[in-house]
């Protein structure tokens, strides 16, 4: 059964265990290729995490002048290949999210392959796997329909991908204000 | 055991030449389950993998969490044990020697003696913790009392769980930090929550919190700061701190008055109503506001979620019980649950955020000056001859009660106190007024320390022994639930590094009492001795055996015998542990903090814990991560506040008390009161913010005020700056 990464950028407590998760998987080289913002640090303490979405047709492999970026079967968009990244930094200026960062001392790109040994085998990624606020959850595509429906405001607000995002994405992302529909119990 | 609906059935990934050791994090009480990685060729620790079939925390992990493994073969490892000779540079790195466990143990088996020769068995003094398994907290109370022989024990569950013991002993004549299972907690209708900041202390309980708004219940907070949960909660009662229980006084004056009390359950199974009613009565909303700081329709409302809610949950922390009231706090806000019913049923009770790794299991067997194991009293007789028959010691061996680890600086600062046996704790950080306490380390005349790394206090030790990390060991640990739960090896100890329990079997020799202790010679043997060491005190524990833990993801306590299979929910029978069976509800009149703002000073300030920081630090400190995301302590002023001293977001400023000072940067946020300031307190020598902190102690558990005294700010001189 496919599964997805999805965001539910209300939960987020700014813990940055996913940063912490990110080094501990096998291919990340003990560096994170993700991270969290605070919102707005003098006035509150809001956060979010800031994922690859992994588009479905990536702005950063479109850039790619080597074909570097491949993107897998599962939908994942990968960091770049060694041997064929030339360095040239197209991609960290072409995803309009920041995801890819440069490595200057190896000449190299790296960014978020969805821990691809993992979900490969549909084990979630890392940082899905320890985020202890159910920010990041790895998703079936009817358990992602079934947040979608039980936070429809039809009001526009829920959103997966489009119109907000630059384009299809096959991780999934609902944006701060889910509590706003919310029945109470009593 | 029963899955919720969180769990969902993952395989984990196994690399070549690897294998996974199942256990639990190192650090807080959620006990968080994990996968050790471990390189089967080398045989050492590598990694973590998350432990998706644990029931508590289904895989999910914090920073520490994640990070925890790099402790084991880290390079600050002490790897044989150190001795100094020169006592001149006590209180510094200096000095110290490699020597080998025969002149360590010689050393300290000589000095004891002498000491205790010299000054009579008491001058010699044990300081323990929690952060270790209920075999090795076993155990040094044994130690002390039968290989020392000293009266003088206590432990780090003084800065953390004394005042939430206290308080439930009182309510409920026993003390479990839970009343129902954490599964329980997604389930409930409303979280009251005061003086915990649970999104940073306990991030593995908020996917369960969350759940309980996403279900479209509520969420209620205490806290002078708005933390990431005040953030989001239904209602964020901003109280300035050391108000709790004018707090708890008012909403339980409004639960009566408004007719949410069970009149049926308060009738049958409670004792104390009519005199707590009467004594509320005059927290009215507006002298509860006059008091606290919060409004008064915010009060009225919470009252109103809480008194409605079909079931609801009261929970605290250290917030509320790091007060010289703060046991008072702690009944205080229990009497919310106790005055309508809402405990002694699933989804219903009353909790406390374990600070500690075993702060539960570790306050419970004979650590605390004037506890013996299984929760029994050492002023009880026949409590003292239930433990002398295990111990194979006579009443009359049995040192009397000592007295709070506060109190044990104090005596060496008198002088009574002349030797320390430290282990598992950091107190020149952990400890308030830290001028007074590290003067009165630097003053002893022979002090012992185990650590496995050189921590702040053990700068003072004049031997160090080098223990091991908790994955080097097995044992239990009582987890925030009151889950006993299994610790599991993954690795060989490094260097020359030893469990606690094996250094203090091998020092009772030395000191002449083998016959006690020689009989144990693995964790298993101190396991077994210690449960029966329990049996039939409240925490009673004999039928936890590792077998059972294993076979039923943990194991609750009490539990008697082999059938019994454990206590999830406390008082289901509504059944209570005072002697008729009933609860108390407590009538308690309100007093301020010890120390109130004042012309000279100012600003109330409040101390407590980042997220990636684990108590004093001298384990997260040195992990790169960790440090990396949080490498120095803060002030948090209000931008009003800020703005009326003059000072901008990064000043650096003088922050002082009367007992200390130190210099911080200042980090500006809306977040905080602005008649509070805030401190992380995991930081060492200048940084630490426990040089300012008060040491004025609760009547009862000994708790010093960590979260309220009276403090002022200054900018520093510009050319003291540069």
């Amino acid at each position: 059964m496919k599964k997805r990464l999805y965001i539910e950028l209300e939960n987020c407590i700014g813990c940055r265990s996913c940063l912490a998760a990110c080094t501990q998987c096998g291919g990340h080289e003990q560096r994170n290729r993700n991270y969290v913002y605070d919102v707005n640090p003098h006035v509150n303490r809001q956060t979010m995490p800031l994922m690859c979405l992994h588009c479905e047709n990536p702005a950063c492999a479109r850039s790619c002048p080597a074909q570097a970026i491949q993107i897998h079967e599962t939908g994942a968009v990968l960091s770049a290949l060694v041997e064929k990244c030339i360095g040239c930094q197209n991609c960290t200026i072409a995803c309009p999210y920041g995801i890819p960062k440069f490595d200057e001392e190896e000449n190299l790109m790296y960014k978020c392959d969805l821990c691809i040994d993992r979900t490969k085998d549909g084990i979630p990624p890392m940082c899905a796997s320890v985020c202890p606020s159910n920010t990041l959850q790895w998703l079936t595509e009817e358990e992602i329909e079934q947040k979608q429906q039980q936070h429809d405001l039809d009001n526009g607000k829920w959103v997966t991908s489009m119109p907000y995002l630059e384009g299809e994405t096959n991780v999934k992302v609902n944006l701060p204000g889910i509590l706003q529909g919310t029945e109470k119990l009593f | 055991m029963q899955r919720d609906k969180f769990y969902k059935e993952i395989e984990n990934v196994e690399h070549p030449n690897e294998k996974l050791i199942k256990t639990h994090c190192s650090y807080c009480g959620m006990q968080c389950g994990m996968n050790l990685r471990v390189n089967t060729m080398t045989n050492k620790i590598i990694g973590v993998e998350p432990r998706y079939d644990w029931p508590v925390t289904v895989g999910k992990m914090c920073p520490k969490g994640v990070t925890a493994y790099q402790q084991t073969n880290h390079d600050d490892r002490i790897l044989r044990p150190l001795i100094r000779d020169d006592a001149s540079l006590k209180g510094t790195k200096e000095g110290f020697r490699e020597a080998s466990w025969e002149e360590a143990y010689d050393l300290i088996a000589e000095k004891f003696g002498e000491l205790q020769q010299n000054y009579g068995k008491d001058s010699l003094s044990v300081f323990s913790g929690v952060s270790m398994t209920n075999e090795k907290c076993y155990l040094t109370g044994k130690f002390a009392r039968v290989a020392l022989g000293t009266r003088y024990i206590d432990y780090n569950g003084r800065f953390c769980m004394s005042s939430a013991a206290g308080g439930f002993l009182r309510s409920f004549g026993v003390d479990r930090g839970s009343t129902l299972p954490w599964t329980d907690i997604h389930e409930t209708d409303c979280l009251f929550i005061a003086g915990s900041n649970t999104a940073e202390c306990h991030p593995t309980s908020m996917f369960r919190i969350w759940n309980v708004q996403e279900r479209g219940g509520y969420i209620i907070v205490v806290d002078p700061r708005e933390t990431p949960i005040a953030r989001r909660a239904d209602l964020h009662l901003d109280l300035k701190p050391g108000t709790d229980l004018a707090l708890a006084n008012g909403i339980v004056h409004l639960l009566i008055e408004k007719g949410y009390a069970d009149e049926e359950f308060v009738n049958q199974h409670t004792n104390g109503f009519e005199e707590t009613k009467e004594l509320v009565r005059q927290f009215t909303p507006e002298y509860t506001s006059y008091l606290t700081g919060v409004a008064p329709e915010k009060i009225e409302r919470a009252a109103e979620i809480y008194g409605k809610a079909p079931n609801a949950v009261v929970m605290f922390a250290r917030g509320i019980e790091q007060q010289h009231k703060g046991v008072d706090n702690v009944s205080g806000y229990t009497n919310m649950a106790l005055v309508t019913g809402k405990i002694g049923r699933p989804k219903s009770g009353v909790a406390t955020f374990t600070g500690q790794g075993n702060g539960q299991g570790g306050r419970e067997h004979g650590q605390k000056s004037d506890l013996l194991p299984g929760y029994r009293k050492i002023t009880n007789p026949q409590h003292v001859q239930e433990v002398c028959n295990v111990w194979g010691i006579t009443p009359e061996e049995m040192p009397k009660a000592g007295v709070s680890a506060y109190e044990m600086f104090e005596l060496m600062d008198q002088k009574e106190i002349r030797g320390l046996y430290l282990l598992c704790s950091n107190p020149a950080v952990s400890a308030p007024n830290l001028n007074f306490v590290r003067n009165a380390m630097k003053n002893l005349d022979f002090m012992v320390c185990a650590d496995f790394y050189l921590s702040e206090s053990a700068e003072f030790a004049d031997v160090i022994l080098p223990s091991v990390t908790w994955s080097e060991d097995e044992g239990t640990v009582t987890n925030i639930e009151g889950r006993i739960i299994k610790i599991n090896k993954a690795q060989e100890p490094l260097g020359e590094s030893k469990p606690d329990w094996q250094m203090q079997v091998e020092l009772a020799e030395r000191l002449g009492k083998g016959e006690n202790f020689a009989h144990l010679k693995t964790a298993k043997d101190v396991a077994d001795e210690f449960r029966l060491a329990s049996k039939g005190g409240s925490a009673d524990y004999y039928g936890a055996t590792w077998d059972k833990i294993e076979k039923q993801d943990g194991v609750f306590w009490p539990c008697k015998n082999d059938e019994d299979q454990g206590t999830p929910h406390m008082f289901l029978d509504k059944k209570f542990y005072h002697a008729d069976g009933k609860a108390q509800i407590c009538a308690l009149p309100y007093r301020p903090p010890a120390e109130e703002p004042c012309e000279e000073y100012q600003l109330r300030l409040t101390t407590g814990r980042v997220v990636y920081h684990y108590l004093s630090g001298n384990q997260t400190r040195r992990i790169k991560f960790l440090k990396d995301m949080c490498p120095e302590p803060y002030v948090e002023v209000h931008p009003e506040t800020a703005a009326t001293y003059n000072m901008e977001h990064d000043e650096r400023i003088r922050l002082y008390t009367r007992r200390g000072e130190a210099i911080y940067k200042v980090k500006v946020t809306e977040a905080i009161r602005k008649d509070t300031v805030f401190v992380p307190y995991h930081f060492g020598h200048e940084e630490s913010i426990n040089l300012l902190t008060i040491p004025a102690l609760d009547p009862k558990s000994r708790m010093p005020e960590f979260k309220a005294c009276a403090a002022q700010m200054q900018k520093l001189d510009p050319k003291k700056v540069l």
